[in-house]
């Protein structure tokens, strides 16, 4: 399947799911005011990807510094999305990043993994390059 | 004490929901399934119902500290802004006293030499005169001794009342420096036709040498100024372009042309095709005393008065322009209304 690659904008993350090497990753700041318009295209190549990765090893990366309500609410389908496909066998990790200094971005994440059962899920405090 | 709980009505729902599941054990396992998906469904909703409240409860939390912190650098920009201001107008005051004490300093100066000359001459005159009556006493004056006091009596005598016009003409000067500016009044006037009148009465000094003059001011601009102060400025630049601009016997051209920036002001042009004005002296001519003539009738302050009144009284700017072909060109841009 090809690779979804769209360039940040200053609302939105930068989108790079590599599908054939599994390597996923949300990197950036999302705010958008239409959150279908950035998340649509990528719910959707998720539902074609997920079905297809059996047992595969797949890495998703989430390394945000910003987001809003809806994209809190479109992260946590996510999540559930990729959770269901590691209870059919794939074998998913996901890596949550935040700055060392952001106690929010951090509890956020241990939030949003509470519900998790079959991924692998990292907390990962990097500082940021910027 | 009841403690609050934003959650309470969904937790309740979900006890009752759990209580209800146990009493659903004999009924088919479709309906059991199908109850146990809604019921998880429920539930994880309201969990995440809690983590968005969450994080809408610290994006508005982070929004305020922003805004905060907004406010307080506006009041700081806002008090550093002030106190600018603040220093600024000190700095304008002292620059006033300085160029106050400059000029008084100079009309010290200025006024010394003319003085000091009629002085010493008075002197030597009144010297003279004690050796005559001396002579006049003992009865022994000769014819040469009378015709050398009259050359030192004719020779002083013209010293002392030249230096004590040049006195009076500074001291004249220096009263139009110090011209008040509350007891000149302001008043409507068309601007075209009071610059022709203010060149009229300037016409004797331009027609003696020949000098040809055009006005060139769209009719109908109405002016609501200071007049006197006006004239007073064309009418020191005419002095210049006569002493300066023009050497004897030259015939020069003097070109008044006004329009108009922006629909509150008016740009006045003055420019004459005299020797012009070397661009290292730009710089200085406003500056008081400045004056290429010292020694041959300059003061150095008609620019200066020029500034003032352009800057104070008219509300403007006047600025030295350089022009092509020689010459010399002053702007002087000035608000219609004053008030
Ligand atoms: N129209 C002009 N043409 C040439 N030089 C000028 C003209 N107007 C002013 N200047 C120069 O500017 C100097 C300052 O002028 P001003 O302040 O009126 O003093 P003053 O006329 O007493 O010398 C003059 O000495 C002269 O060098
Ligand atoms: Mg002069």
């Amino acid at each position: 399947m090809e690779s979804l690659k769209i360039a940040a904008t200053e609302r939105s993350p930068e989108v790079d799911f590599d599908f054939k090497h599994g390597v996923l990753s949300l990197r950036g700041e999302s705010y958008p005011e239409d959150a279908s318009a950035v998340f649509g295209p990528i719910f959707e190549a998720l539902e074609r990807f997920l079905p297809t990765v059996g047992n595969r090893e797949i890495r998703v990366d989430f390394d945000l510094t910003y987001f809003n309500s809806s994209s809190a609410k479109a992260l946590m389908n996510m999540f559930q999305m990729l959770d269901n496909s590691a209870a059919g066998g794939a074998r998913i990790v996901v890596s949550w990043f935040f700055a060392p200094d952001d106690d929010t971005m951090k509890e956020f994440g241990e939030d949003f993994s509470e519900d998790l059962e079959h991924v692998v899920f990292n907390l990962v405090a990097v500082e940021s390059a910027a | 004490m009841a403690s609050f709980n934003l959650f309470d009505a969904e937790e309740k729902l979900l006890e009752q929901a759990e209580a209800l599941r146990g009493s659903l054990d004999g009924t088919s396992a479709v309906v059991r399934g199908g109850f146990d998906t809604l019921l998880d469904g429920y539930s994880r909703s309201v969990r995440e119902q809690r983590r968005l409240v969450k994080v809408s409860d610290r994006l508005q939390a982070q929004l305020a500290t922003v805004n905060q912190e907004l406010g307080r650098r506006k009041a700081e920009a806002e008090e550093a802004l002030a106190s600018l201001k603040a220093a600024q107008e000190s700095l304008v005051q002292s620059e006033k006293l300085a160029s106050l004490g400059a000029l008084v300093a100079g009309v010290a100066h200025e006024i010394n030499t003319p003085i000091g000359i009629a002085l010493s001459c008075a002197s030597h005159l009144a010297d003279a005169t004690a050796g005559m009556r001396k002579m006049f006493e003992a009865d022994d004056i000769g014819v040469e001794d009378f015709e050398r006091f009259m050359a030192t009596v004719t020779d002083t005598t013209r010293l002392i009342l030249g230096n004590c016009d040049r006195a009076a003409d500074l001291i004249r000067s220096f009263k139009q420096v110090a011209v008040d500016r509350t007891t000149s009044d302001r008043r409507h006037f068309d601007l075209g036709s009071y610059i022709r009148e203010t060149l009229a009465s300037l016409g004797p000094h331009l027609r003696q040498a020949g000098h040809a003059v055009s006005i060139d001011c769209p009719g109908g601009i109405v002016m609501n100024s200071f007049p006197g102060a006006l004239s007073q400025v064309l009418g020191n630049f005419v002095m210049n372009s006569l002493v300066h601009g023009f050497g004897p016997g030259e015939i020069g051209h003097i070109v008044i042309s006004v329009d108009q920036p922006d629909p509150t002001s008016v740009r006045i042009a003055y420019s004459d095709n005299g020797h012009g004005i070397p661009e290292e002296n730009r710089g200085r001519i406003f500056d008081p005393f400045f004056t290429t003539k010292r020694g041959a009738g300059g003061s150095g302050l008609g620019l200066h008065i020029v500034y003032n009144l352009v800057v104070g009284q008219l509300g403007g700017t006047v600025a030295v322009e350089p022009r092509d072909g020689g010459g010399t060109c002053f702007i002087v841009t000035i608000p219609k209304a004053i008030d």
